[in-house]
């Protein structure tokens, strides 16, 4: 999970991202946006994720938490 | 007088190489041409799945458990198979897997990996194909399973659309020049069919998504047999005037 903060700023299409800042605030938040997370999570950290379960987890620490529930 | 019918989609007597034949789509393939008559060899990666498949099929069909991600799997194999088996009249490359990611997450080596399953090998199989060792010298028939989403856009989906679209290209190129050796190449472009692909790509979508894919065929969703109805036809002499074409399947969802 190293490099979870890069990878999901790269999504959110922005510089950096912080743990507290929720996920609906971003500019480029849309379905797209969910459907390359649930990409990444295959590609780079083989698990399996769904949209309501992304937009569940609200912020950019939720959504680390559920990377890292779904990893263990 | 004789009580046979006329049957000229028969396939008695021809071989053929199948690949993808564990599962959907190959699977109901392999069922048919066998029904038909013809001999089969039947290639995937998933080993229990070929054992299913082949035994709805002929005892004599032969199994061969292949990774298609990894090249040069058919030339290794095929020439020691078609030596004990005989020479084919023709191939299908049905193996094949999707992917789903938008531009912004497109991985580059996973873009590679369906490219070589779903294309590379279409083109490593054709070449193997085509040699004098493997094909009956009357020529043969090559069959691809592209997709409509070769033909239409669909967003997330580039990597799939690149690997199936290029399918497109090596079926005209290539049906010109085997057209001299008698070789037909076409391709089946099929829309939604139900199978186990779609159920490995459900949790990329949101409730409603099922309706809206089933409005988008004016005959309702596909079923496997209804591809492998297509891929008997241009196997057998029926379609013996047709090459580089691709062919829709697909209840109507590229008509509108
Ligand atoms: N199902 C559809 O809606 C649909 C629509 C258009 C096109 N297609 C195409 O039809 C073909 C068959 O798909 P299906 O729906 O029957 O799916 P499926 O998942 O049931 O079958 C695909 C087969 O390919 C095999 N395969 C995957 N990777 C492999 C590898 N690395 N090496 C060897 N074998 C491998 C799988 O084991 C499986 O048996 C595919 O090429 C697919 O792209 C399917």
């Amino acid at each position: 999970m190293e490099n979870f903060y890069e990878e999901i700023a790269e999504l959110l299409e922005v510089d950096s991202v912080s743990g507290q800042e929720t996920l609906l605030s971003f500019k480029c938040w849309d379905s797209l946006t969910i459907l390359s997370i649930i990409a990444l999570a295959d590609d780079n950290y083989g698990i399996t994720l769904s949209t309501s379960e992304i937009n569940d987890s609200k912020t950019v620490d939720g959504l680390k938490n559920l990377f890292i529930q779904k990893k263990s | 007088m004789e009580n046979s019918c006329y049957n000229p989609i028969s396939l008695a007597g021809k071989k053929f190489f199948i690949s993808g034949a564990a599962s959907g789509i190959g699977r109901a393939t392999c069922i048919l041409l066998s029904k038909l008559g013809a001999d089969l060899i039947l290639a995937d990666i998933n080993q229990k799945g070929l054992e299913e498949t082949v035994s709805l099929c002929k005892p004599t069909d032969v199994t061969v458990v292949m990774d298609f991600s990894q090249s040069g799997v058919i030339k290794e194999h095929l020439s020691s198979l078609v030596s004990v088996f005989g020479k084919l009249s023709g191939c299908v490359h049905i193996a094949g897997k999707p992917y789903i990611s938008p531009l912004k997450s497109i991985n580059s080596a996973t873009a590679l990996e369906v490219f070589q399953i779903n294309t590379m090998t279409a083109l490593e199989l054709s070449k193997v194909f085509a040699s004098r060792n493997i094909s009956v010298d009357e020529g043969g028939t090559i069959v691809f399973i592209s997709s409509v989403y070769a033909l239409v856009g669909s967003a997330a989906n580039v990597g799939y659309s690149m690997s199936k679209s290029a399918l497109h290209g090596i079926t005209k190129a290539l049906s010109i020049e085997l057209a001299p050796r008698k070789i037909r190449v076409n391709c089946i472009a099929p829309g939604f069919v139900k199978t186990k692909m779609g159920d490995s790509i459900s949790h990329f979508f949101t409730e409603g998504h099922d309706e809206k894919i089933r409005e988008m065929h004016p005959l309702g969703l596909g079923e496997p047999e209804d591809v492998a109805n297509a891929i008997a036809f241009l196997l057998s002499d029926m379609s013996k005037w047709i090459t580089g074409s691709i062919i829709s399947v697909d209840g109507g969802f590229t008509a509108k």
